[in-house]
């Protein structure tokens, strides 16, 4: 099967991991499978090498080769040089790699990158335009919500996804529960909270 | 982590019968990229349940409950407007106290009830842990144990992980799994093993089969059901103690009820002989109390976890105060 990724039409996940270097499976029928069953055709195998891949990062197709191994983040920082996102504790625990799959907060690193492959996935890279910052990294600024800084993209992807959730001025007890996931250890917590008021319904865009 | 081939089927069919032993199926797979990634399990093959995200995923009103796809998030169980009413507060009070919003946005229900213990000596591979076959005994016995089981007479002081499985359990609910062309359906009480011994999975699904749908059952009139954990943190924790409740009130009398305890044993713990004491008395905490008392008249603590026997009796308390209306 050949088709061009770019296609919007051909973009779907199954269609572009087939058009892929995808092994069918008719081949191991009766070796490796239990039970002597026929699998159909249709199903598919990555194998442990490399695999070319297309993710919508911050608006643009990106094309990279990754192992089916390969987390989000590490597909984000490695293979993309989208470095703002960070990986901390590696265990969805700290919520620094936090970014918005489809507009909601994930951790990247606890995602597989091929699980990523249909989704519109924004970063911290993708929230400024050009030289203006967010209105969100402004109050950020603003408020002096950061000290050493580590925490602050995923902070600051959360803070996004709550204040679009709650239309701009969400109350203190939803500030506290959508920023749960994300831990600073210099205790910026208060500043952060003005941020998220002070960005008003702006910090949603 | 390890490297593996990642499958991609077609149909559930096609994914059940790529099961065995050295494949594992994965959904968010945010509990298995933490096992992975700790080496403590190397599977040759994913098999990824994602791809049925569309017929998998939802909350379906069916005769008076709900058919929920294995593959709902936390986060829409937990938002969910038809699961408003208190007869299914526990399920959404268990759903809201999961971890963070990022694991809600992305865990799913199936992956909350199958997720592997928390228990550290599993949990590294460092450890000859009895469960984790890496070694001849459990090292909670006489080790690190102020997490583990104080209802465990058995080889194993694990306790199980997930928060919503108690308030599934007080429902009532039932799960069909698929294995190959053959379906099943059973009590949740099915889904964990009878004796839950270090050498037992922890759970009951064989290779092949996959879990699809959680069902639950209408409510009768006057149904009211809470959950409660404790953690020590506020924000991505497991429970220390749990308990969810189903109330089936009239006024202020009980006519019956449903406990079930999380956290502190292998699988979850219905107490139905304590639940009996309720029917047909008027909520109180002084009975509440009595009930919570024999709720945990057989716990046996270990060296550092004592503490979970009265927590978790004030934790059953409160469950029970906030299904009754008391608080």
């Amino acid at each position: 099967m050949t088709m061009n990724p770019s296609d919007p039409a051909n973009f779907s996940r199954r269609a572009f991991l087939k058009g892929a270097s995808v092994a069918a499976v008719g081949s191991r029928v009766g070796t490796e499978f239990s039970k002597g069953a026929e699998l159909d055709k249709s199903s598919s195998i990555l194998d442990k090498g490399s695999h070319p891949i297309t993710l919508q990062v911050n608006g643009s197709k990106r094309e990279l080769k990754i192992e089916t191994r390969s987390t989000l983040l590490d597909a984000l920082r490695d293979s993309l040089d989208l470095t703002g996102s960070k990986k901390v504790c590696d265990r969805g625990a700290c919520g620094a790699c936090t970014v918005l799959l489809d507009g909601e907060p994930v951790n990247s690193c606890m995602t597989l990158a091929f699980d990523a492959v249909d989704a519109e996935i924004t970063t911290i890279e993708g929230l400024a335009r050009g030289d203006e910052l967010h209105p969100m990294q402004q109050a950020f600024v603003e408020e002096d919500a950061l000290q050493c800084g580590f925490c602050t993209p995923g902070m600051v992807m959360s803070a996004v996804a709550c204040s679009k959730r709650h239309g701009g001025s969400p109350s203190m007890d939803q500030i506290k529960n959508d920023m749960s996931g994300n831990i600073c250890r210099c205790g910026t917590y208060p500043r952060v909270f003005k941020a998220i008021q002070a960005a008003g319904k702006e910090g949603g865009r | 982590m390890h490297s593996f081939e990642l499958f991609l089927p077609d149909n559930i069919k096609d994914a059940s019968l790529r099961g065995g032993p050295n494949a594992v199926f994965k959904a968010a797979g945010t509990d298995l990229l933490d096992r992975l990634k700790e080496r403590i399990e190397n599977p040759e093959t994913l098999i990824n349940l994602l791809e049925f995200k569309k017929d998998l995923a939802g909350i379906n009103p069916q005769a008076g409950g709900f058919d929920i796809g294995s593959l709902t998030s936390i986060h829409d169980i937990a938002s969910s407007a038809s699961l408003a009413g208190p007869e299914w507060r526990a399920l959404k009070q268990a759903a809201e106290t999961t971890a963070t919003p990022q694991i809600r946005n992305r865990g799913t229900l199936g992956g909350n009830l199958l997720q592997k213990t928390r228990c550290w000596y599993l949990r590294s591979e460092a450890f000859k842990c009895l469960h984790g076959g890496r070694g001849p005994s459990c090292l909670a016995v006489d080790g690190e144990n102020r997490y583990h089981s104080v209802m465990g007479t058995l080889d194993c002081m694990r306790v199980h992980p997930s928060n919503l499985a108690p308030a599934l359990y007080v429902l009532g609910a039932e799960l069909s799994t698929q294995s190959g062309e053959e379906s099943n359906r059973f009590p949740i009480a099915e889904l964990y093993p009878e004796l839950p011994l270090a050498s037992e999975a922890e759970h009951t699904l064989s290779d092949n089969e996959i879990l699809t749908h959680i069902h639950i059952p209408a409510a009768v009139t006057g149904t009211s059901t809470a959950y409660v954990e404790s953690r020590e943190k506020l924000s991505f924790d497991w429970a220390t103690t749990a308990a969810a409740v189903l109330l089936v009130m009239k006024g202020k009398a009980i006519l019956s009820g449903r406990i079930c305890l999380g956290a502190v044993a292998p699988n979850p713990i219905p107490c139905d002989q304590a639940a009996e004491m309720l029917a047909g008395q008027d909520a109180s905490m002084e009975l509440f109390g009595k009930v919570a008392a024999a709720a945990y008249a057989k716990a046996v603590p270990l060296a550092q976890n004592e503490y979970k026997i009265e927590l978790g009796k004030a934790v059953l308390r409160d469950a029970l105060a906030q299904a009754s209306g008391l608080r």
